[in-house]
């Protein structure tokens, strides 16, 4: 696929404040690209600057081929090319619907005016507004004036269509009819670039997704890629929308009531019952109990200690509702599963009675005890 | 954790107080000790205020079960609450012990 925009070490500081570090990616033509990310990692900055709403602070955005920060770019006949949603639709009040329509075409395309309000009213007919033509804006409802601002930016033939959070400002009633053109548009091989937390809406109308964190595109793939198999920390958490406890080790003589508070404050932070947090409780003592297995106390003590101590971390998905709860720890040390053998299997009984599955797995020099809490 | 041990007449109450873990398991074994090594057969768990228990505190239920028996005696737990319950069901002890 042609390159319609690439972006080279693409940089943005506000003041002391470096929203984009360092983004580079290509935008061909047909493709619907997502990009999303936590609040405030520069998804709407990185869309500012490919218009040049923001001016980047370094690199290179080339657009079919002409660097637009060259001090030679012709910016308004790139803009024309690159129309604009925004979050709060951003329509002339004082202009009836029609006329908000046909003043870009008029005035900056030099369409003659019969022709832009044919054009007009085709698109106002695509977005189902064809009604509201002689409105004006204060008449409309929050998801028919994102309808207008829709056909506005297509009034003006744009090459690609950039949206900034398209139904961020909308009641929740309102989402699906502007989610509803913007699908339209996909299907109709507009190219798009859409700032969104619509996670559903993402998967299904994208053939790309960035993810976006700690300015820079942290990982970029296919909807399945991302949403299903994403190969990054940060974007699992995000995607799961997981809250995370995380708690350290060192040894033997580590502070096991301290190390139960944090665990209850958290389970209290995300309303668990009293059944999870002692479930939670209790799969971690035991755990640490074989970890820590009196028959060789000082063997397993000594190994866990050179090897950095042991990681607790205790995921809960919010979108799954499921709690899981991970040990990482040195892979010099004998697996838990098979120190459980050796035992009187008191702990791994408790620990299987109160999970859906546990396992072991091995990440670099490292072995994780994970354990999925029973529903 | 809290232990409080009683005679009434022919029975040994013991009334736990509070988490029994790995952490003061230990505390209350010491605290079960002239139990075990005294000759009264038949104990009570009382275990109204009792909040949480962990494998280390179910091996010394037993070992006090364990005892109760070798004697000829009964063991029984008292207003055991229905989430402490729980474990005793999925460590397969329930069976092993009289509720009331």
């Amino acid at each position: 696929m042609d390159a319609m925009i690439k972006v080279e070490h693409l940089s943005k500081k506000f003041d002391d404040l470096v929203v984009l570090k360092d983004i580079n990616t290509t935008i061909c033509k047909g493709e619907v690209i997502s990009i999303i990310g936590p609040s405030g990692t520069g998804k709407s900055t990185f869309l500012r600057c490919l218009n040049l709403l923001e001016t980047p602070t370094g690199g290179r955005i080339v657009i079919n081929g002409e660097d637009i920060l060259s001090p030679k770019a012709d910016v308004n006949a790139m803009r024309q090319k690159m129309g604009m949603v925004f979050q709060n639709f951003n329509l002339f009040d004082h202009l009836t619907i029609m006329d908000n329509l046909t003043i870009g075409p008029v005035k900056l395309l030099g369409v003659k005016k019969e022709d832009a309000v044919a054009r007009g009213k085709e698109l106002l007919q695509m977005v189902g507004l064809a009604a509201k033509a002689n409105s004006f804006p204060s008449e409309l409802s929050g998801g028919q004036k994102q309808r207008v601002a829709i056909a506005r930016c297509l009034s003006m033939n744009p090459e690609i269509i950039l949206f900034d959070e398209p139904t961020s400002a909308l009641d929740p009633t309102m989402v699906s009819e502007v989610l509803g053109v913007i699908k339209h548009l996909a299907q109709e091989g507009m190219t798009m670039a859409i700032v969104t937390h619509e996670m559903n809406f993402a998967k299904d109308v994208s053939s790309r997704i960035l993810y976006m964190d700690e300015g820079i595109i942290y990982e970029d793939g296919t909807p399945d890629e991302i949403f299903n198999h994403p190969k990054k920390e940060k974007t699992r958490v995000f995607i799961h929308r997981i809250r995370n406890c995380r708690y350290h080790i060192e040894d033997k003589d580590y502070d096991f009531y301290g190390m139960n508070n944090v665990i209850t404050t958290f389970c209290e932070k995300h309303f668990f019952s009293s059944n999870q947090v002692q479930s939670i409780l209790l799969l971690v003592e035991e755990s640490l109990q074989l970890y820590f297995d009196k028959d060789n106390l000082e063997q397993r003590n000594a190994i866990i200690k050179e090897g950095g101590g042991i990681e607790l971390s205790i995921d809960y998905s919010e979108k799954e509702e499921e709690i899981v709860i991970y040990f990482t720890v040195t892979n010099n040390l004998p697996s838990i599963l098979k120190t459980s053998e050796s035992s009187d299997g008191l702990s791994m009984t408790i620990i299987s009675g109160l999970t859906s599955s546990v396992e072991e797995d091995d990440v670099g020099d490292k072995t994780r005890f994970i354990m999925k809490v029973k529903k | 954790m809290e232990t409080i041990i009683e005679q009434q007449s022919e029975k040994t109450i013991i009334k736990i107080n509070g988490r029994l873990d790995s952490m003061n398991s230990g505390d209350f074994e010491k605290a079960i000790t002239p139990v075990l090594e005294g000759a009264m057969k038949d104990i009570t768990l009382d275990c109204t205020d009792f909040e949480y228990i962990s494998s280390s505190g179910l091996r010394l239920f037993l070992t006090l079960l364990k005892h109760s028996k070798s004697k000829g005696g009964k063991l029984c737990i008292k207003a055991l609450k229905p989430e402490i319950k729980s474990v005793f069901d999925i460590a397969g002890f329930t069976p092993l012990f009289q509720f009331e």
